[in-house]
């Protein structure tokens, strides 16, 4: 019987890869990028509110392992293994969702042979890749249970740069003072941290739930601790959330804060506001939940969908307006509906995900402590 | 080396768009694409409104924030100020179109021309189909009328994934000539020339009356100047009242 529901989840796993491949081959190769819900005013949407989701949780699942191996706090060492895993899972995705979204993906190799070091987005290339050979260094050295508190330090500082680095690259644009690069660089390794310790509760419970492996009092203690770090992480992210609302849709008078004044009515904005942050941090609130696994569970379930919901109306909110001759004969906002392919993106990004992760549960021991 | 720029005299342009048009043949811009485009207004309330027409195009900055964000320098300055696009280098993440202020690059989200490869004849057994007419006279490279001319320094197609935009007719410059929305502009509004040239047209413009250029807190310098204003209304003198 366990053997069918493992076929099963490989068979969907391998079907969400599938609908990826197949989105591939329609954008890049038939179609072309009609198949998406971009044109040339809404030129960014779901595919990169989807990067963005998934490289800063990852950045901040590097911010998570660094407790143990940074900062040398123990107890968290029986989550440094599946974090570190976790991280790698996690940026394929991003990578996946990124390679979905470029016009001519073969043509990166111009990022060795052409680069542009004035551009936030080569550094963001040049970081992810390093970031993502010293992931690979990280975890084998602790698959050895050989932690490396050098290699540790060098993943945070990535991390940090990382996140932060994105800041800058949606904040680059004078002309779009919504995307504010200094709130920016502040906001996503903030948020990132948040939506790690979100997939850490997540991954882990569901861990010990399908493995059948009890809690024991110490990793219950463990998990009751990282629910109360991840509910003043909410707690923070909502006060930074409430600001960006003042300032862009209250206070500010330029022209360009119109998308994002517009946005606020939207049902993303909604989404990311009260199911993102408001429900889950009454829940964490209450203390019963709190320490309950399903409270766990469902308030980092629920800060996860509101992130992705506020990274996409982050996305729409500097786009959503168009402006100079792209204006013509345009309606005041452009509106944006995800096309199927878009969802196939996201799919295929997680299916990637939990495909890696899930060999990753059966095969290398994520929940074995180093010494 | 020169500095290219062009001065667009508002009281001459008319609004024909032959610019635009001009602009489509002579770069084979598909469907969906405008290198050459224009703002329009209206001001006032009715019965007291006024249309304002604004002709567009690349502005060829000279501190252009699509050249500082492209990753692989696929847009770049060329040494007579020219903002180009080399589609070999471009990896298609559209953060040129993101960083522009002024929204003159345009993506190709599918292959260009889709009207001339459509295999459906307009009457059935009676007309030869765009695809078959495409084909016959140039190879189905594009649509029939397609200039081979602008292939000199770009594809003569763009293809899908890349992004492109207004190049000042850089293959027409290369053979000492003009753009060619300059040259089939019927009222002279347009005017091009080098700004390293004291003496040329252009600077002479420049010198003479009160240029603007588009969103200059930005701090872009764009090389596309705006002079005077088309507006004939006379209005009888008054001080307004309560």
């Amino acid at each position: 019987m366990k053997a069918i529901k493992i076929q099963l989840w490989y068979g969907l796993l391998g079907l969400g890869i599938l609908l990826g491949l197949l989105t591939a081959y329609r954008v890049l190769v038939s179609t072309g990028f009609v198949l998406y819900a971009k044109t040339d005013i809404l030129v960014w949407t779901m595919p990169i509110a989807a990067y963005v989701f998934f490289s800063l949780t990852s950045s901040g699942l590097a911010f998570v392992s660094s407790i143990p191996v940074v900062f040398g706090i123990k107890r968290y060492q029986p989550l440094e293994k599946r974090t570190a895993f976790l991280e790698i899972a996690v940026l394929f995705a991003a990578f996946t969702c990124l390679l979905l979204h470029l016009g001519s993906p073969w043509n990166v190799v111009y990022y060795l042979f052409s680069p542009n070091l004035a551009s936030p987005l080569w550094w963001l290339g040049l970081l992810y890749g390093l970031y993502l050979i010293v992931l690979l260094l990280s975890f084998r050295k602790i698959h050895k249970a050989q932690v490396s508190r050098g290699l540790g330090i060098f993943t945070l500082i990535i991390a940090i740069a990382t996140s932060t680095a994105l800041g800058w690259l949606f904040g680059l644009p004078d002309a779009r003072p919504a995307y504010n690069a200094n709130f920016l660089a502040m906001y996503f390794p903030l948020t990132g941290f948040g939506s790690a310790l979100a997939a850490v509760l997540l991954f882990s419970l569901a861990y010990h739930h399908f493995a059948k492996n009890p809690l024991s009092e110490g990793e219950k203690n463990l998990y009751d601790d990282l629910g109360r770090l991840f509910g003043y992480v909410m707690a923070l992210t909502l006060v930074f959330f409430i600001w960006r609302t003042i300032v862009g849709g209250a206070s500010a008078t330029a022209v360009e804060f119109a998308g994002f004044r517009h946005m606020l009515s939207s049902g993303w904005y909604h989404l990311a506001l009260w199911v993102g942050l408001v429900i889950p941090l009454l829940l964490l609130a209450m203390s019963s939940v709190r320490q309950a696994t399903w409270g766990k569970v469902v308030s980092a379930a629920l800060f996860l969908v509101g992130m992705f919901a506020g990274r996409l109306e982050m996305v729409l909110s500097g786009l959503v307006m168009p402006t100079g001759p792209k204006a013509e004969g345009q309606p005041p906002f452009a509106s944006y509906w995800p096309t199927i392919w878009e969802v196939f993106v996201f799919a295929s990004a997680l299916a990637v995900l939990l495909f890696i992760y899930t060999l990753g549960e059966r095969n290398l021991k994520l929940s074995e402590v180093s010494e | 080396m020169p500095k290219y720029a062009m001065v667009i005299d508002l009281q001459r342009c008319v609004g024909c768009g032959a610019c635009s048009i001009a602009c489509r043949n002579e770069n084979n811009v598909a469907e969906g694409i405008y290198w050459s485009s224009k703002i329009t207004q209206t001001s006032g309330t009715f019965p007291n409104v006024r249309f304002h027409y604004l002709p567009t195009l690349c502005n060829h900055c000279s501190d252009a924030p699509c050249v500082t964000g492209c990753p692989t320098k696929a847009m770049h300055k060329m040494d007579n100020g020219i903002t180009m696009h080399d589609p070999d280098k471009c990896i298609g993440c559209r953060y040129c179109q993101y960083n522009c202020p002024y929204e003159v690059i345009y993506f190709n989200w599918q292959d260009p021309h889709k009207f001339w490869r459509d295999p459906q004849p307009v009457i059935e057994g009676g007309t030869s189909s765009p695809k078959e007419m495409a084909q016959k006279v140039n190879n189905g490279n594009g649509a029939p009328y397609s200039n081979p001319a602008r292939g000199k320094t770009l594809p003569e197609n763009r293809p899908k994934g890349v992004v492109e935009k207004c190049t000042f007719c850089d293959h027409r410059i290369k053979d000492g000539e003009i753009p060619y929305c300059v040259e089939a502009c019927p009222a002279d509004a347009r005017i091009f020339g080098d700004l390293d040239k004291p003496d040329s047209k252009v600077n002479r413009l420049l010198g003479k009356f009160k240029p603007f250029r588009l969103k200059e807190r930005l701090g872009t310098e764009p090389n596309v100047y705006y002079i005077r204003s088309y507006n004939p209304a006379n209005y009888e003198r008054t001080k307004g009242g309560i």
